[in-house]
C-alpha cells in the first residue's frame, strides 16, 4: 500500500513529527507574512513619497531574488553578524526559517493587499474625508474592511504556495516533512516510497487547501 | 573583527567563477523551460479532451504535480532518477545532478504552464471553433491551426513571466551538488566565509536578471487577455509561484 511506510517507524515518529514542523512552519510563516504584508501594503499607498520607495524596495527585492538565497542569508549571515535568535541551534534553525518564509510571502501578500486596497472605490474614500475622518481613521474604518473581501481568496493561494515552499527549511536543518523523508530514506534505501509517503503527506496538506480556496472564490465572488 | 573580502568582487577569476555558475543556471532554465512546454501542451490539450481516458489522467498529473513541492520532484529525480531511466538508456545510464534538476523543474513547471495554457485556450470566444469546425475543419486541425496559434500568443506574457520564477527556482539544485550561481557561491563560502558579501552578491545577481524579465513581461502586459483569463492568470501565479 503506497504510504504504509509513514506507519512503520512506530517508536520514533519520523513522519508525522515532519508534518507537525510542516504545519507549525506555514501557520507561523503565514501570520508573519500577512502582519508584514499589511504594513508594507500600507507604506506601498502611503502619500509620504519615502515610505512608499521603501515599500516598493522591499517588494521588487524580496520577490525577485530565490527564497533559498535568503534562508542562507538568515542561517548563515546572521550569525555571523552577532544576531542570533536562540542558543539551541535547533531552535535557531526554525526561527530562521520562519523568519525567512515571512519575509519572502509578505512581499506577495502586500502586492494582493495593495491590490485590495486600490480596488476600494475612490468615492468611498473621498467622503470619508470629507465626513472628517482622518487619513488612519478612514483607512481603518473604511478601506481596510472593505479590502478583505477581495483579499481573501488570493491570500489563500498564497497560503497554498507557503506550505510547499517550507519544504525549503529542510536545507538550513529543519527538521520538517521532506527531511522525515530523506532521514527514512537514507535507513531503509526504499527510496520510492519514502518520497511517495512523503508526497502524500503534502497532498493531505495542501488540496484540501486548494479546494478551501477554490470555494471561498465562487462564495466571495457571487456576493460581490 | 572579521577581516573583510570585498576584494573577491574586483578579481576576474573569482568573477569568472560566478560566470560559469550564471551559465549554469541559464543553461538549467532553457532545459527546463523547454521540457515544460512540450509537456504542458500535452497535458493542456489532455485535460480539455472529450475522451475521458485522456481528460481524467491530465487532471490527476496537473493537480498532483501542482500540490507538491519543486524541492521533493528534484530530491527524488536526484536520488531515484538514473534507475528509473536505466530500462530507457541502459544499465550504465548515470543521471547527472544538472539532469535531475531540468527533470524536476521541468516536470513542475509543465502542470503550471499546462494551466497557464488552458487558461489561455478558454479565454478564445467559442465562435472561433465553432467557424473552424463548419469550415470543415476536423478537430485537430482546427486546434492546430486556429485554436492553439491564438491561445498561445495570448499567454506569452504569463509564460514569460513564468520564466522568472524557474530562474529563481534553480537555485533549489545548489542543494543536490549542481554547481549553479548558488552552489558557486556556497563554494566560495566554505573557503573564505564570508556569508554576508557572498549572499547578498548572488542576490544582486539574481534580482538584476529576475527584474528585468519581470519589467519585460509587464510591459507586455496581459492587455490584450480578457478578464477571465487574467483573473485565472494571476490566481495560478499566486498559487504556484515556489521559491
Amino acid at each position: 500500500m503506497p504510504g504504509g511506510i509513514i506507519f512503520e517507524f512506530p517508536q520514533q515518529y519520523l513522519y508525522p513529527d515532519g508534518l507537525w514542523t510542516t504545519i507549525q512552519l506555514s501557520v507561523l510563516g503565514l501570520i508573519g507574512s500577512i502582519v508584514l504584508g499589511i504594513v508594507i501594503a500600507l507604506f506601498r499607498i502611503s502619500p509620504f513619497l519615502p515610505l512608499r520607495w521603501l515599500g516598493t524596495a522591499y517588494v521588487e527585492f524580496f520577490r525577485n531574488t530565490p527564497l533559498l538565497v535568503q534562508l542562507f542569508f538568515l542561517f548563515f549571515a546572521l550569525p555571523a553578524l552577532g544576531i542570533r535568535f536562540s542558543d539551541d541551534a535547533f531552535v535557531f534553525n526554525f526561527r530562521a526559517a520562519v523568519l525567512g518564509i515571512a519575509l519572502y510571502h509578505a512581499a506577495y501578500v502586500a502586492e494582493v493587499i495593495r491590490g485590495g486596497l486600490l480596488g476600494v472605490d475612490r468615492g468611498q474614500i473621498e467622503a470619508a474625508r470629507s465626513l472628517g475622518l482622518s487619513y488612519r481613521q478612514m483607512l481603518r474604518e473604511v478601506q481596510l474592511p472593505q479590502a478583505v473581501r477581495s483579499v481573501i481568496p488570493p491570500i489563500g493561494n498564497i497560503a497554498i504556495a507557503l506550505a510547499k515552499n517550507t519544504a525549503l527549511a529542510k536545507t538550513i536543518g529543519v527538521a520538517e516533512l521532506l527531511a522525515a523523508g530523506d532521514y527514512v530514506e537514507a535507513a531503509t534505501f526504499r527510496t520510492v516510497e519514502a518520497y511517495v509517503a512523503v508526497a502524500l503527506l503534502y497532498l493531505v496538506l495542501t488540496l484540501p487547501m486548494a479546494a478551501g480556496v477554490n470555494w471561498l472564490e465562487k462564495r466571495l465572488l457571487v456576493a460581490r | 573583527m572579521r577581516p573583510d573580502t570585498w576584494w573577491i568582487f574586483t578579481d576576474v577569476n573569482f568573477l569568472r567563477f560566478f560566470g560559469a555558475g550564471l551559465i549554469q543556471t541559464m543553461l538549467l532554465s532553457v532545459a527546463a523551460i523547454a521540457l515544460a512546454f512540450v509537456v504542458a501542451l500535452v497535458f493542456a490539450l489532455g485535460r480539455m479532451s472529450h475522451r475521458r481516458w485522456l481528460r481524467w489522467p491530465s487532471i490527476a498529473y496537473i493537480e498532483t504535480i501542482r500540490a507538491l513541492p519543486v524541492l521533493l520532484l528534484i530530491v527524488f529525480f536526484y536520488i531515484k532518477g538514473s534507475s528509473l531511466l536505466q530500462p530507457i538508456f541502459g544499465p550504465e545510464f548515470n543521471l547527472q545532478p544538472f539532469w535531475a534538476g531540468v527533470l524536476g523543474l521541468g516536470l513542475y513547471t509543465s502542470a503550471v504552464l499546462a494551466e497557464i495554457i488552458r487558461a489561455g485556450i478558454l479565454s478564445l470566444p467559442r465562435g472561433q471553433t465553432e467557424a473552424a469546425r463548419a469550415l470543415g475543419l476536423s478537430h485537430v486541425r482546427a486546434m492546430r491551426y486556429v485554436i492553439l496559434p491564438q491561445g498561445l500568443r495570448l499567454m506569452v506574457p504569463a509564460m514569460m513571466s513564468q520564466l522568472t520564477t524557474i530562474i529563481k527556482d534553480t537555485s533549489l539544485v545548489a542543494t543536490i551538488g549542481v554547481s549553479d550561481l548558488l552552489g558557486q557561491g556556497r563554494i566560495i563560502y566554505n573557503r573564505y566565509f564570508n556569508p554576508i558579501e557572498v549572499f547578498l552578491f548572488v542576490a544582486v545577481i539574481y534580482f538584476v536578471i529576475c527584474f528585468a524579465l519581470s519589467q519585460a513581461s509587464r510591459r507586455l502586459e496581459l492587455g490584450n487577455a480578457p478578464k477571465a483569463a487574467r483573473a485565472k492568470i494571476r490566481e495560478i501565479q499566486l498559487r504556484d509561484q515556489a521559491a
